[in-house]
């Protein structure tokens, strides 16, 4: 409004003559060489560019390639979008094409794999619908078998849905009821309260006459009984001591059993003695007897070289015989009586 | 009578000072008179803002039917044309195609980097392909374009309608919306849609090297990702958009300079009231974008 009061009337602009706006339009003109050849360029550019650019994004939606369907179904298609992927070890190779509600009240997922990979896809895959806390939902197939039959054109897979957020209420009402239960243990009436309490009452009576003696017997008469009974023990054992000091003087005094012992020993190693003095003599005349068997021995020796001699003799015999029957070879008898 | 006259602002204050001395309540006759003049204003104003926007879309759809019709295209037109949509286009375009690489570089690697931090780094790259392409380029090329472009010519035509030329034009036959403004308005639309369309192309390049590096494997990933973007719902609202943008651009400055010098009262205030309603297109576009793409 401030033009309204204002005192100053508007200043008009300047007039521009329309002979010098054409004239400056015309070496505007002349200025750029072959104005019209560069516009028609800027004008293929763009519509290259634009076009390139549709292309591409037919392109990268998937217009192009020749795809397969596959249908999903399952109880809940939260979380899936139309345009996303269907993958297999980590890379895409489908994408979501339609989500509709079956008849059966199920979601059907229809998904568009391509042609090139529809191969990874056997009758025996599996299909997961995940959902993670963070991040996107995700649709995975897994081929466990991959020399199965190929997944034909159209089939209709069911999806095993597996989601982390729905594992959540599960978790918090097992973290309630533990809560619960550690809130029974530690109340006033739970099995830890009342642990402390006799705790407490263990350590009241460990501070108390008779310590942990009536901790143990139950009762302070108890405790009495044995400290008597350990009182008692001491005198005995003061009476084992003098006990053990006489048997002492009776075993290693000057007419102890221990002095007799060790004369003893000696009249036994004297016969010993004489037993080892007995045992040479014996020893020598074995040597004796050794002497005259060596004799026999050598006897024995010289009747071997007897007996070969004779041998010796009978085979001249026997050789000289053989002979005489050589040179008398009429003779019936051939016998040879010897002398 | 009297009362309407006093409405219309063609009683005097000596007239109105007369005719309150007539009148029993000088006070009560005050406030009725203060309501009437603001309700008058408030009034005139609503009138006056449904006029220029009947006016600027009766530009526009004289302005479309003009382009598709192909009496345009004479010969002396073409050659108009041809000096418009060259001098619109090639002196800025290279300026702001390296511009935008830098911006890109910049923006992927905090994003990049961030995404990386967060251990999200799967979806850096979708993030800067929408902030990027669908969303600041755009904007980005429209307002280069209006302040490079358009606003100038807006400000020559302006100035032509100052000088008479224009009514020169209509004396001798020519139509100056033809002559003078379809040329104007077409080469800033083409110089909008060439911009943006090559700064979109080199912000996908540069944003895929900073992604990827200079390797080739990643196109199919990032292809598939590009898709997933550019869903066809997403791509209608950009190519909507990107056309209105530099349709915004391109007509609003021409149409303050034809009509806004009608009211030689409010003669100053037409330039700046002509950016302020571009502007508010611009942003009236980009929130409706912004529900059309993300509600």
């Amino acid at each position: 409004m401030s033009s309204l009061h204002d005192p100053l009337p508007p200043q008009p602009a300047p007039p521009v003559e329309p002979e010098a706006s054409l004239q400056s339009a015309a070496a505007s003109t002349a200025q750029v060489a072959s104005l019209e050849f560069k516009a028609r360029l800027l004008l293929v550019f763009m519509l290259l560019l634009l076009c390139g650019s549709a292309l591409y994004v037919l392109y990268a939606r998937g217009a192009f390639e020749a795809t397969q369907k596959l249908v999903l179904m399952a109880d809940d298609s939260e979380g899936v979008v139309i345009g996303m992927d269907l993958t297999f070890s980590g890379f895409p190779i489908g994408r979501v094409r339609r989500i509709e509600l079956a008849e059966d009240g199920k979601a059907r997922i229809l998904v568009d794999v391509a042609a090139k990979d529809a191969h990874w896809l056997r009758t025996s895959s599996v299909f997961t619908l995940v959902r993670g806390i963070v991040g996107s939902t995700n649709i995975r197939a897994y081929s466990g078998i991959l020399t199965d039959p190929a997944l034909p054109d159209g089939a209709v897979r069911s999806v095993l849905q597996g989601d982390a957020s729905a594992e959540i209420p599960r978790v918090i009402s097992a973290a309630k009821e533990l809560i619960e239960n550690l809130n029974a243990l530690t109340g006033s009436s739970g099995s830890v309260g009342t642990s402390l309490a006799n705790l407490q009452i263990l350590t009241t009576r460990l501070n108390g006459p008779g310590g942990a003696l009536t901790v143990l017997l139950g009762s302070e008469q108890e405790a009495k009984k044995i400290i008597l009974t350990l009182d008692r023990a001491n005198a005995l054992l003061t009476k084992l001591d003098g006990l053990a000091a006489k048997a002492d003087t009776q075993m290693f005094g000057e007419k102890g059993v221990m002095p007799e012992t060790r004369a003893t020993i000696v009249q036994l190693n004297t016969l010993l003695g004489e037993a080892h003095t007995s045992l040479k003599k014996v020893d020598a005349v074995l040597l004796d007897a050794q002497a005259v068997s060596g004799n026999v021995k050598d006897a024995t020796a010289d009747l071997g070289a007897l007996r070969g001699e004779v041998d010796a003799n009978l085979r001249k015999i026997e050789s000289l015989v053989n002979e005489i029957n050589r040179k008398w070879p009429f003779a019936r008898d051939t016998e040879i009586k010897l002398p | 009578m009297f009362w309407s006259r006093v409405i219309s602002g063609e009683a005097g204050e000596a007239s109105i000072l007369q005719a309150m001395g007539r009148l029993p309540s000088y006070h009560a006759l005050m406030t009725k008179l203060t309501l009437y003049s603001r309700l008058t204003r408030t009034g005139h104003g609503a009138v006056q803002w449904l006029i220029e926007w009947w006016r600027l879309v009766h530009l526009g759809a004289v302005l479309l039917v003009l382009t598709l019709s192909p009496s345009s295209y004479s010969a002396e037109s073409r050659g108009v044309l041809a000096r418009h949509i060259y001098l619109n286009t090639a002196p800025i375009l290279l300026g702001f195609t390296v511009l935008c690489a830098l911006v890109t570089v910049v923006i992927t690697r905090i994003v990049l980097v961030t995404a990386l931090s967060y251990g999200l780094s799967q979806y850096a790259l979708q993030v800067v392909i929408r902030v990027l392409v669908l969303e600041l380029i755009p904007l980005t090329a429209a307002l280069f374009v209006a302040l490079r472009c358009t606003i100038p010519d807006g400000a020559e035509l302006t100035a032509m309608q100052a000088s008479g030329e224009l009514d020169d034009m209509r004396r001798r036959g020519i139509d100056p919306v033809r002559r003078e403004v379809l040329p104007r308005v077409v080469a800033g639309m083409f110089s909008g849609i060439t911009l943006a369309a090559l700064s979109s192309l080199v912000a996908l390049v540069v944003a895929y090297v900073v992604g990827y590096g200079f390797t080739v494997s990643g196109m199919a990933a990032y292809t598939r990702l590009f898709g997933q973007v550019f869903s066809p719902a997403v791509t209608l609202i950009f190519v909507l958009k990107t056309l209105l943008f530099c349709l915004a651009v391109s007509l609003i400055p021409m149409a303050s300079a034809l009509y806004g010098m009608r009211g030689a009262s409010v003669r100053t205030s037409a330039e700046m009231r002509g950016l302020v309603r571009m502007f508010a297109v611009i942003l009236l576009i980009e929130v409706a974008s912004l529900v059309g793409n993300y509600y």
